[in-house]
């Protein structure tokens, strides 16, 4: 079932434009991730869907609603802020209990849904506080208890974890995964780290520029990136990205990209005249193999090491394992992983794929 | 910066607050000396007789419990009214986007920089073309309106210090815009609403020019202008009676000082730095 949908949708401010026009469905019970660099119009995106914006275009249907013109009260969404914007002079339980005030829940039921939520978020000992006297990662269990406490259809999280520290992150994450999984309920989650869009969603919308670049789930979106920006942005370290041609090698494709040329196990049939070339860091095998590379820097991680190499003109980075003797400035063989290198036309930035893949 | 001792801070300090002190000492002492110990040429700090025959005349003899009263109402509405405008339109100014948002706002800072003086007889005219010269009103809307830009302006900081997502938290959580209103920006207000409360009420309080031009029955007169006219005529100033009347002039503010010393001095100091 479809729970959320944008139909050209945009969002101007007076002249700045931050939404051109915005189409996406969102499944019911889906957890979708709005994935993008700071000034994307995630947060926009978000607050429209909310009724804290009104878009200047376009139609938002919730559910079979149209709520352009619902009241963010009427929309039966919850919403976790960015800032998490609690209630400075309401306790935890008053905080957490205010949605269904306002909706007229019976005070009996609100202390019931309270002590539910309460237990869920490990919040008991908190309730009595004001949200000042609260730790980062507390406050952020408050935020979302308001949010649980209604059961609403669809929840909205404005990068919800990006106040806290790493490990509290970490955790919290989990917590929000095993969250979703228990509820089964409609999640749209904004942040700009890509890491938690991985980790969490079942479909990652990419969006550069307030359009959208890529709606597909996390292995697609790394494995397959639709264009030269998504393939950048995605994975860290990112991606090897440079100019290149396509030729013909005696019936097969070949690459040539700086002073390499890489054949290809795909047939050389229609081909773009130049291509933008992309290598992931995983695809680079260092130690062995036809080329040579000189390495320029060495960054050891424990599990693994960070290598930037210049191949002939060609920079590349290379994941490998362990923390490997080598030195700045020693000349090292290398071979690519050739099924994995990645294709995008240079006119348009999209993707192309080879006949017969 | 090296902390210096506590004595020498003292050395500064207490005679500062002496010498702003003693003329309401001077006030105090007056009002419980006998009459006849006022002129003696020998004047004494402390009084050898004490007496409260000055404070029974002036509650009992004079029409001092009538501009009380008048000032208590003049000073109450002035402050309803402000604080009702203010917060409305403070809000306004700092949520609501219209043209000429922020030209209303330096204009209305502009007619607090006017001396009151000035704006005397224009005022003077238009109320008795609407007929209420000579009443409380013609004074609630002649402070209102020198008090209501400064109280704009208070509050307008106090505002813009309150995150909006609060609000937009409070209108998906399911209040109006009203009820978020209520719910969280007043709440949130409300040091600065006390704060500019208190500003407001002290200067209707205390306020003379105005009162003395614009209000000429006993009906209407407040204290300040009454106070002064029955107890200094050409011929005598009736001092013990002044003193009395002008301690129970201040007991009302020195009260709701210590009620609300908090609020004022913190309410101030954040106006002021945001602002
Ligand atoms: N109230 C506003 N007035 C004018 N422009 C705005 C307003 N709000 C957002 N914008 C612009 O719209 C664009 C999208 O903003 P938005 O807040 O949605 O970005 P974001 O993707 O959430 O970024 P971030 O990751 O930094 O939160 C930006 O260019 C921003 O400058
Ligand atoms: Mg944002």
């Amino acid at each position: 079932m479809v729970q959320v949908v944008f139909e050209k949708v945009s969002k101007a401010y007076g002249d700045t434009v931050a939404i051109p026009g915005l189409d996406l469905m969102i499944e019911s019970g889906e957890f979708v991730s709005l994935l993008g660099p700071s000034g994307c119009g995630k947060s926009t995106t978000l607050r429209m869907l909310a009724g804290l914006e009104q878009p200047t275009s376009g139609n938002i249907r919730i559910g079979d609603r149209d709520v352009v013109n619902l009241a963010p009260a009427a929309r039966d969404i919850a919403m976790v802020f960015q800032s998490y914007a609690l209630y400075p002079h309401m306790t935890v339980a008053e905080n957490i209990c205010y949605p269904l005030k306002k909706r007229g829940v019976a005070k009996a039921d609100r202390a019931i849904k309270l002590a539910e939520v309460a237990a869920l978020l490990q919040l008991e000992p908190l309730l009595a506080r004001k949200p000042g006297q609260l730790s980062g990662g507390q406050q952020q269990r408050v935020a979302l208890g308001r949010a649980l406490v209604r059961e609403p259809s669809v929840f909205l999280l404005d990068e919800p974890l990006s106040n806290l520290d790493a490990s509290l992150r970490a955790h919290m994450r989990a917590e929000l995964i095993e969250l979703h999984r228990r509820l089964g309920k409609t999640m749209v989650y904004v942040t700009h780290d890509q890491l938690e869009a991985m980790t969490m969603s079942s479909r990652i919308a990419v969006m550069r520029a307030g359009e959208l670049q890529q709606f597909a789930p996390p292995d697609e979106i790394y494995n397959r990136p639709a264009n030269v920006f998504v393939a950048g942005f995605i994975g860290t370290p990112a991606m090897a990205l440079a100019d290149g041609s396509l030729a013909d090698g005696g019936g097969h494709l070949v690459v040539h990209v700086g002073p390499l040329a890489v054949a290809l196990p795909y047939a050389a049939a229609a081909r773009p005249a130049a291509v933008t070339v992309g290598i992931r860091p995983e695809d680079v095998l260092v130690g062995e193999g036809p080329w040579q590379a000189q390495v320029r820097l060495v960054e050891p991680t424990g599990y693994e090491t960070i290598v930037a190499l210049d191949a002939g003109g060609l920079a590349l980075t290379a994941r490998v394992p362990g923390s490997k003797a080598l030195r700045v400035g020693e000349t090292v063989p290398f071979d690519l992983r050739r099924e994995r290198i990645h294709l995008f036309d240079k006119s348009d930035g999209r993707r192309w794929k080879p006949a017969g893949r | 910066m090296k902390k210096r001792p506590a004595w020498i801070v003292s050395l500064v300090t207490w005679p500062i607050v002496l010498l702003i002190a003693f003329p309401l000492l001077w006030m105090l002492i007056t009002s419980i000396k006998p009459a006849a110990e006022l002129f003696s040429t020998s004047p004494t700090l402390l009084p050898k007789a004490i007496t409260f025959e000055h404070y029974a005349r002036v509650l009992q003899d004079t029409p001092f419990l009538q501009y009380f009263a008048n000032s208590m109402i003049l000073a109450t509405s002035t402050t309803v009214v402000v604080i009702s405008i203010s917060v409305l339109g403070a809000y306004s100014l700092v949520r609501f986007a219209y043209p000429g948002r922020e030209t209303l706002a330096s204009l209305v800072l502009f007619t607090y920089l006017l001396p009151s003086v000035v704006l005397i007889s224009p005022l003077y005219l238009m109320l008795v073309s609407i007929g209420l010269a000579n009443t409380l009103a013609s004074l609630v809307i002649a402070y209102t309106s020198f008090a209501l830009p400064y109280a704009l302006w208070l509050l307008r900081s106090f505002m813009a210090g309150i995150p909006q997502d609060l609000e937009s938290a409070a209108m998906v959580d399911g209040a109006s815009r009203m009820g978020a209103f209520i719910d969280v920006v007043l709440p949130q207000a409300l040091p600065g609403i006390i704060s500019t409360a208190l500003f407001t009420f002290i200067l209707a309080w205390n306020e003379y020019l105005y009162a003395l031009v614009l209000v000429n029955s006993d009906e209407a007169r407040p204290l300040t202008t009454g106070v002064m006219t029955m107890l200094i005529s050409a011929f005598n100033i009736e001092w013990s009676l002044l003193m009395a009347a002008s301690v129970l002039m201040s007991v009302p503010l020195i009260i709701i000082f210590a009620f609300f010393q908090r609020h004022l001095t913190s309410g101030f100091g954040a106006g002021g730095v945001k602002g």
